[in-house]
């Protein structure tokens, strides 16, 4: 046993509660630790005091009326303390920091429904705002034109850059082919600037028209690959 | 009446001529064509990726575990060099052949086990698949070709050309994808009636004709430009985009 547990039985050493083994093994201990020993002097004193003064004092007339006005002191005080925490040049957010808020439930309420109601109105704005700048752009692989935020043709003119790019790497090559390739090339290359058009005709008609928008993205992307394909050969 | 032409040495002399220009038509062909056929030893669910330049491919299954390939080259032949892989066999005539600037046409008809995968590519040139029954059928055209696929029964199905049509004959698989893209041809899907999936097909010409397979379910979006909607029981995936010819649902 360590001296934790030793002056854990202390008390009922004193007493003479502890079987007779507990109190050899104590007895032996205290003999041999000054700590103990102390300690157990100490709480010899007390008990010998308490004996010694039992029955000499007076109760409080009334021990629960005493201890409500203890209480109500200490509520009383402790305000006033942090109030006196406040220095008087601090700024408001210090003050707004160290300042106690009281809510009764029906408030606390009542603010839970302002929050939600406020971040609600943003995420609807938001998605709104989303969908109109080509949100249905971007389920759409690759190159994703947002028709309604900008202009259609300053948008296209990005991915045209992409094109040309590509474009000149099969022109250079493009002497080597044999006619029978150009003109498939060619052919095919006709269909998908053809729909690439057609898809720009309608989305200035209509700048909000999903279907043209999901076509002009596969077309231009389509075109895209096609290049990179022949550009290699 | 009977005619009686008088063969003499110069008519037998003149008659042989045609004679002799077509034998040495058919010699200069059949001299101009190099074939080609190997064999692999292949488990029941093999894939097969094959990168065409030009020619038509056409896949068939057969009964045997192994795959046969056939190529007929025409000249200037390319360089083949079939690959096997832990999973399959790699054709790749277009990374075979990168620095040749003139390559001939090259024809395959490949033969494999019917629980194959088959990824399929070609610059142009038909491709031909029929009775496969692996997890994957790909076929691509970069540009014109003819996409015919029979008797598939896939889990995933991609096929997309620029110029021709594509024929899809075969089942959606509960779960399956399936996507067919064709910027001017028309696509055709034969399904059974009990076919199930999911659709959105999108076609700006405004020709989507579904067929035995229209219902209530399925709605149409941008001045029927697109049909979305459940088919059955919707458990497969369907795309099909086609910009500039029809889409065309028929019963099998």
């Amino acid at each position: 046993m360590n001296c934790e547990k030793y002056q854990n039985l202390l008390s009922d050493f004193i007493d003479g509660s502890l079987a007779q083994n507990d109190h050899h093994s104590v007895a032996a201990h205290l003999s041999a630790c000054a700590v103990c020993s102390e300690a157990r002097d100490d709480l010899g004193a007390i008990a010998a005091v308490c004996l010694e003064s039992r029955g000499q004092y007076e109760a409080v007339p009334n021990e629960r009326a005493l201890w409500l006005r203890i209480s109500n002191i200490i509520e009383a005080e402790l305000p006033v303390a942090s109030r006196h925490a406040v220095p008087a040049n601090a700024g408001w957010w210090f003050r707004l920091m160290n300042r106690s808020w009281r809510l009764s439930f029906p408030q606390l309420a009542a603010a839970a429904v302002v929050v939600m109601i406020v971040v609600s109105t943003f995420t609807i704005m938001g998605l709104r705002e989303f969908r109109f700048a080509g949100g249905a752009g971007y389920q759409a692989s690759g190159f994703a034109p947002t028709i309604g935020s900008g202009n259609l043709k300053d948008r296209y003119r990005q991915q045209e850059q992409v094109i040309a790019y590509w474009n000149d790497r099969v022109e250079l090559n493009k002497a080597r082919w044999n006619p029978q390739m150009r003109e498939t090339f060619d052919k095919n290359m006709k269909v998908i600037d053809t729909a690439v058009n057609d898809s720009m005709r309608q989305l200035t008609q209509n700048p909000h028209d999903e279907v043209s928008e999901e076509i002009l993205n596969a077309a231009l992307n389509d075109k895209v690959e096609l290049l990179k394909e022949f550009s290699a050969l | 009446m009977n005619f009686h032409f008088p063969v003499t040495k110069n008519r037998v002399s003149f008659a042989a001529f045609p004679a002799l220009f077509l034998v040495l038509v058919v010699t200069h062909s059949s001299l101009a064509q190099q074939r080609v056929s190997r064999h692999y030893p292949a488990g029941k669910n093999v894939r097969i990726e094959l990168k065409n330049l030009s020619g038509t491919i056409t896949v068939e299954t057969w009964a045997r575990d192994e795959i046969r390939i056939t190529a007929t080259m025409e000249a200037p032949a390319v360089h083949f060099n079939p690959r096997q892989t832990d999973s399959g066999l790699v054709v790749d005539i277009v990374g075979d052949n990168r620095d040749r600037r003139d390559v001939g046409d090259v024809n395959f008809k490949i033969q494999v086990p019917a629980r194959s995968s088959v990824d399929l590519e070609t610059r142009s040139g038909q491709i031909s698949v029929s009775n496969i029954q692996g997890d994957l059928v790909r076929a691509h055209v970069w540009t014109s070709g003819d996409i015919t696929l029979s008797g598939v029964n896939a889990a995933r199905v991609f096929a997309s050309n620029t110029t021709g049509n594509i024929f899809f004959d075969g089942e959606f698989a509960s779960g399956g994808t399936y996507e067919f893209k064709s910027g001017q041809g028309t696509i055709t899907l034969r399904l059974p009636a009990n076919c199930g999936f999911r659709l959105v097909a999108t076609a700006p010409a405004e020709k989507i004709s579904m067929g035995p397979f229209s219902s209530g379910a399925l709605k149409t979006l941008g001045q029927g430009r697109r049909i979305t909607g459940d088919v059955g029981d919707g458990r497969a995936s369907v795309t099909v985009t086609n910009y500039q010819g029809d889409i065309k649902f028929m019963r099998r």
